[in-house]
């Protein structure tokens, strides 16, 4: 191996010590090698690259505002679920809002969102996950669902007409 | 090897995937999660790379991040999964630069920790082996097996690792 750093001889003196010590010598004695599709994973994830988008961050989410505004019993004034309720996830970036609302199902999640405002000329609404992409046209209110989603990870981005895309960042949704 | 991420390839990606993907699994299972949020929090770093490259500044860094954002990673799944609330659903990211000690996960570090480990006397060198050969193992599987209490496991497992550091040259903390 040749990822020994200058000053290396420092091994094991940080905060996380022991699990990068316990993970040395996991590597070592090949105990627990890295499963196939890990792998794949995270080769595939190369894929996933939109050079240009702009990156939306985690904003706090408002209960009421968000999909189509129907009741949302059982979420709490902190935007978290109660039991199986929906989750509700709030981003922003570049003057625009990405309100999306996620209900996990058994064998699979159902998705609301919407985009405001509304960019100028429309929108197209891209719900990605790692290996499928769906896109829907949001109404004139903004609104978007979809529903068939596997369970894991998944991003939304709003393609804009002669501007640059915003894009979620990536959320791992599992019951 | 400096990667240069404005021209990153896909032989480039798969690259840093065949050199670091290995470490940050051993990572994430080191912190105790299972197979399946195991593999979550490798590809959430995976994913925090898709989504930063545009900025990463320094190239020769992205290994260590890669290593330290899947240790972040495993330890908010772990907290989530202790039953702890969490702020968001998005994790604070790592600096840039990484762990330094994120850096030093190579198969000689490993050789080195396992003589130390086989000088050392019970129950510490028994106790290591099993933590780290059983990957999912419990303090309850742990405590039988040892024939110590479950309530000792967790100060002589601390106790070991410190000698252990303390072997390879570290005053223990």
């Amino acid at each position: 191996m040749t990822d020994r750093e200058p000053g290396g001889e420092r091994l094991l003196a940080g905060p996380a010590d022991d699990e990068y010590l316990l993970a040395a010598l996991r590597i070592a004695a090949g105990v627990d090698p890295v499963p196939e599709r890990v792998g794949a994973d995270a080769r595939a994830a190369y894929e996933l690259r939109l050079p240009g988008a702009i990156l939306a961050g985690p904003l706090e989410p408002l209960p009421g505002l968000v999909a189509d505004a129907r009741p949302l019993a059982g979420v709490r004034s902190d935007g978290r679920p109660a039991g199986d309720e929906p989750r509700l996830l709030r981003f922003g970036a570049d003057g625009l809002t990405i309100d999306v609302e996620v209900t996990v199902r058994d064998s699979h999640l159902d998705l609301a969102g919407q985009v405001h405002p509304l960019p100028v000329g429309g929108a197209r609404v891209e719900i990605r996950t790692p290996h499928i992409s769906k896109i829907r046209f949001p109404t004139e209110s903004g609104l978007f669902a979809t529903t068939g989603l596997p369970h894991g990870w998944l991003s939304v981005v709003c393609h804009r007409p002669g501007d640059r895309p915003v894009a979620t960042r990536w959320q791992c949704i599992r019951q | 090897m400096p990667y240069d991420l404005d021209l990153l390839d896909e032989t480039a990606w798969r690259g840093l995937v065949d050199r670091f993907g290995f470490r940050m699994w051993a990572v994430a299972r080191a912190c105790g999660l299972d197979a399946t949020d195991a593999a979550d929090a490798v590809q959430a770093a995976w994913l925090r790379l898709v989504e930063k490259l545009d900025t990463i500044r320094d190239p020769e860094a992205v290994g260590a991040w890669l290593v330290t954002t899947t240790r972040h990673e495993a330890g908010r799944i772990r907290r989530k999964r202790a039953g702890h609330q969490l702020t968001g659903l998005v994790p604070d990211l790592p600096t840039t630069e990484g762990d330094p000690v994120a850096r030093m996960l190579s198969e000689e570090d490993g050789r080195r920790l396992w003589a130390a480990i086989d000088t050392l006397h019970e129950p510490c060198r028994t106790l290591l082996r099993l933590i780290v050969t059983l990957p999912e193992v419990t303090y309850a599987q742990l405590a039988h097996r040892m024939r110590m209490p479950i309530g000792s496991i967790g100060p002589t497992r601390m106790r070991c690792l410190r000698r252990v550091r303390s072997l390879m040259g570290e005053e223990p903390r």
